[in-house]
């Protein structure tokens, strides 16, 4: 073979010479991105300084933990890539919650940083602080860019890999000179990234998916496992058609929730360590565990060598890291779950229903709706109960909204009662349980999916973490209507006192401000709500209003989440507590 | 790099603890050894050596790591490490034939009479050295060849002198069957 001469280099195209500043805001443009949320500082403002030139939405927050859980929601919301912008030192480090908050849930985003300028790098400066070698644990990837040149391609890299793949954060922290330096290097096509590390699924057929289809051939009580891999995929629709073809009934997880509409004659139904017990019996029961997109994490299995006693375990990721992780597995796939499931679709037969299976699926659901706290009949003696307003919420917008809880109580409450019928409809913090994630990640759902109405679920604990957003909200006019559940208590520390602790309630109870005067104050319409014949009446207030509202949701005290799977117990052995 | 499908064998992780000879291939630009080791002290791994070095190719780094732990917790860092951005490749190379050297550097008292100095002679030639200076207070002497080979080499040494000594970690190669052989200098394998 004769080597061919090469051709000769090309020139490297050239652009007209701009600063750093704008060649950050070009190519976030080019990425789509039309809304940002930030607060300003010294090393940044090279960017504030052209951001009118550009159509940027930018989100004045108050605080930039706000910042980086309101680019999650527009994340989650969207299925695109929130950004956030922040300021060297202690504006960069209070991203730092948001950042662990998407990497655990695999959210993409793409956080924007100043540092002091190059020269003054290491030497302490005001302000200076090594945010990259902070953020590196908790983001997909951090890097400084220390050449204006290499602006345009660190950017366009920072979004390719936020998005690819296993989504998930990346930080990019400009020192200020590089923001101020002309640069005309272009924006570079798809194919000039050089990601030759970056993990991406083999796309296509899944010639696993064989092996998959002879296990269900032969299981009689096959159930599905679906996590949020399934919505990140795409493949809600798939997983549906897999379910019907295959008659195989599909149970979620926190993040999986809306991968099927709960009133699917095959949804088994939320499982975990506060889900539903016919979902956790179905898991403890089935002869075949097929988990989609989830990670089986301690929230679902409890103590792992009790896990799915019966079960051939099947675990499909798009992270090859997942499998084997935490549970043993029968058969590991590393594939996109959508093309998974359209492989499996090809290779199934259209299956009968599977009238035993689904019966005794029939009979603990109806077992463990009655012990539930809800339907129970408690709140009909006065009592406000928290499943209650949940349901009312949901039944109130058709559970139709984008609902965003956070955590603990509210969260579980939220995952249980609400009803949902959609994907990316119901946002939380599911692995890095952040409290004061709602309000704020519902200002970013809210921007993002306007079409939609927007409720917040939150604590009375969570929401004063984050409550300074309300002005935000008010500034902005966004229309996120916050159902406060107000026990005056940290719901699930007063929980896991009684319970396990020996009802030693130290620092349980939790002063609040008065929330309607504190709206009255902020200038968003609030109101209170005490005994369940309220309810209906003060959502349907709420739901009126052009912006954003609140209701404070007085609560029983005492209520708490039932089932419960103890700390150290498996998902057969859960407390079903008080069903009144 | 794509993700290979595989399917994998079942089973919890086994918790045998031995020493793994780890080989990442990975970009060289600042960072990419903080993110590799600050992945392994996460998962409080004790790295007992880490070379990092040039390759033959261009803004790539090869790092060789010797650590200690259960083979499922490893795989399962190892399939970790893959994820990061800046990492191309990582080999665990325990299980496969390899070349494995350690370069070690030491000062010694110099010999009191040459019963000793064939001692001490004799030592360093079973680890490959070679004494590199001389002079009436002190010898300086290289040794290269397998960690276990440096290590009773030093054991050696030490009732003979040895007054200071740096070791350079191992860097390993994995080898085909053909160069099996090409053990020069006491190189293991495995």
């Amino acid at each position: 073979m004769t080597a061919l001469p090469l051709p000769a280099p090309e020139p490297t195209p050239t652009v007209a010479p701009r600063i750093g500043a704008r060649a950050v805001c070009e190519a976030l443009v080019r990425e789509g991105v039309t809304t940002i949320f930030g607060y300003p500082g010294g090393t940044v403002l090279p960017i504030y300084d052209v951001l009118r030139e550009f159509p940027l939405r930018h989100i004045l927050v108050r605080h930039e933990q706000g910042g980086a859980h309101a680019a999650d929601g527009f994340s989650r919301a969207t299925r695109g890539v929130g950004v956030a912008i922040a300021t060297s030192g202690p504006g960069a480090i209070n991203l730092v919650t948001g950042l662990a908050t998407a990497m655990m849930d695999s959210v993409p985003m793409v956080a924007i940083t100043g540092n002091v300028s190059r020269a003054l790098l290491g030497k302490d400066a005001f302000q200076e602080t090594d945010i990259v070698g902070i953020a590196l644990p908790v983001t997909k990837y951090a890097t400084v860019v220390m050449d204006p040149d290499e602006v345009p391609l660190a950017v366009a890299e920072a979004f390719e890999i936020a998005r690819s793949g296993r989504p998930g954060p990346v930080l990019l922290d400009f020192p200020k000179d590089v923001l101020q330096a002309e640069t005309s290097a272009p924006h570079p096509e798809p194919y000039e990234l050089r990601l030759p590390g970056l993990l991406r699924p083999v796309r296509g057929d899944v010639p696993e998916a064989d092996d998959l289809a002879e296990m269900i051939a032969t299981a009689e009580r096959p159930l599905i496992l679906s996590g949020h891999g399934v919505q990140i995929a795409g493949a809600v629709g798939l997983l549906r058609e897999v379910a019907e073809r295959s008659e195989i009934p599909v149970a979620h997880t926190l993040l999986g929730i809306g991968n099927i509409d709960e009133t699917h004659r095959l949804s088994a139904g939320y499982a975990g360590m506060h889900g539903w017990m016919h979902a956790n019996k179905a898991i403890q029961q089935c002869d075949l565990l097929i988990g989609v997109g989830c990670r089986y994490d301690d929230r679902i299995t409890g103590k792992t060598s009790t896990f799915a006693p019966n079960a051939r375990i099947v675990h499909v990721d798009v992270d090859r890291s997942e499998i084997g992780k935490n549970v043993r597995t029968d058969l590991g796939i590393v594939a996109d779950a959508g093309d998974l499931l359209a492989a499996l679709l090809r290779r199934l037969p259209q299956y009968e229903p599977r009238g035993e299976w689904m019966a005794q699926l029939a009979a603990w659901r109806e077992v463990s709706g009655a012990r539930s706290w809800h339907g129970s009949g408690s709140w009909r003696d006065g009592r406000l109960s928290a499943d209650y307003v949940v349901d009312q919420i949901g039944e109130a917008t058709d559970h139709e909204a984008t609902l965003v809880s956070d955590v603990g109580q509210n969260q579980m409450w939220a995952a249980r009662y609400f009803g949902f019928r959609h994907p990316y409809r119901h946002l939380s913090s599911g692995g890095l349980g952040t409290m004061g994630y709602s309000v704020p990640a519902a200002m970013g759902a809210a921007l993002g999916a306007p079409e939609r109405e927007t409720w917040a679920i939150v604590g009375d604990g969570g929401f004063q973490m984050t409550m300074q957003e309300l002005a935000t909200l008010v500034q902005d006019q966004i229309p996120v209507r916050i159902a406060v559940l107000n026990n005056r208590r940290l719901g699930m520390i007063r929980q896991w006192q009684e319970i396990i602790y020996d009802e030693n309630y130290h620092s349980a109870e939790l002063l609040g401000p008065d929330l309607v005067r504190l709206c009255e104050a902020y200038g968003i319409p609030a109101w209170r709500a005490t005994r369940p014949d309220e309810v209906a009446a003060v959502i349907a207030e709420a739901r009126k209003a052009p912006g954003p509202a609140l209701i404070d949701f007085q609560l029983d005290e005492a209520q708490n989440v039932y089932p419960m799977m103890l700390p150290g117990k498996g998902l057969s052995d859960m407390v079903e507590g008080a069903s009144e | 790099m794509t993700a290979q499908r595989q399917t994998l064998p079942a089973g919890e992780a086994d918790a045998v603890q031995r020493r793994h000879v780890v080989s990442a291939l990975v970009v060289d630009r600042p960072g990419t050894l903080n993110r590799v080791s600050g992945l392994l002290r996460a998962r409080s791994f004790n790295i007992e050596s880490l070379t990092v070095g040039t390759t033959h190719e261009a803004g790539k780094s090869r790092m060789t790591i010797a650590i200690r732990g259960d083979d499922g917790h490893l795989r399962q860092v190892l399939a970790q490490l893959e994820r990061l951005i800046d990492v191309l490749e990582v080999t665990d190379l325990s299980t496969t034939p390899r070349l494995e050297l350690e370069l070690a550097l030491v000062e010694l008292a110099p010999p009191r009479g040459p019963a000793e100095e064939r001692t001490v002679r004799a030592a360093l030639e079973a680890a490959g050295g070679e004494v590199l200076f001389t002079d009436d207070a002190l010898w300086r002497a290289r040794l290269t060849a397998s960690p276990d080979k440096i290590d009773r080499a030093l054991e050696a040494l030490r009732g003979h002198g040895l007054r200071n000594l740096v070791r350079a970690g191992v860097v390993a190669l994995a080898t085909t069957s053909s160069t099996a052989q090409d053990s020069q200098n006491g190189a293991t394998q495995a």
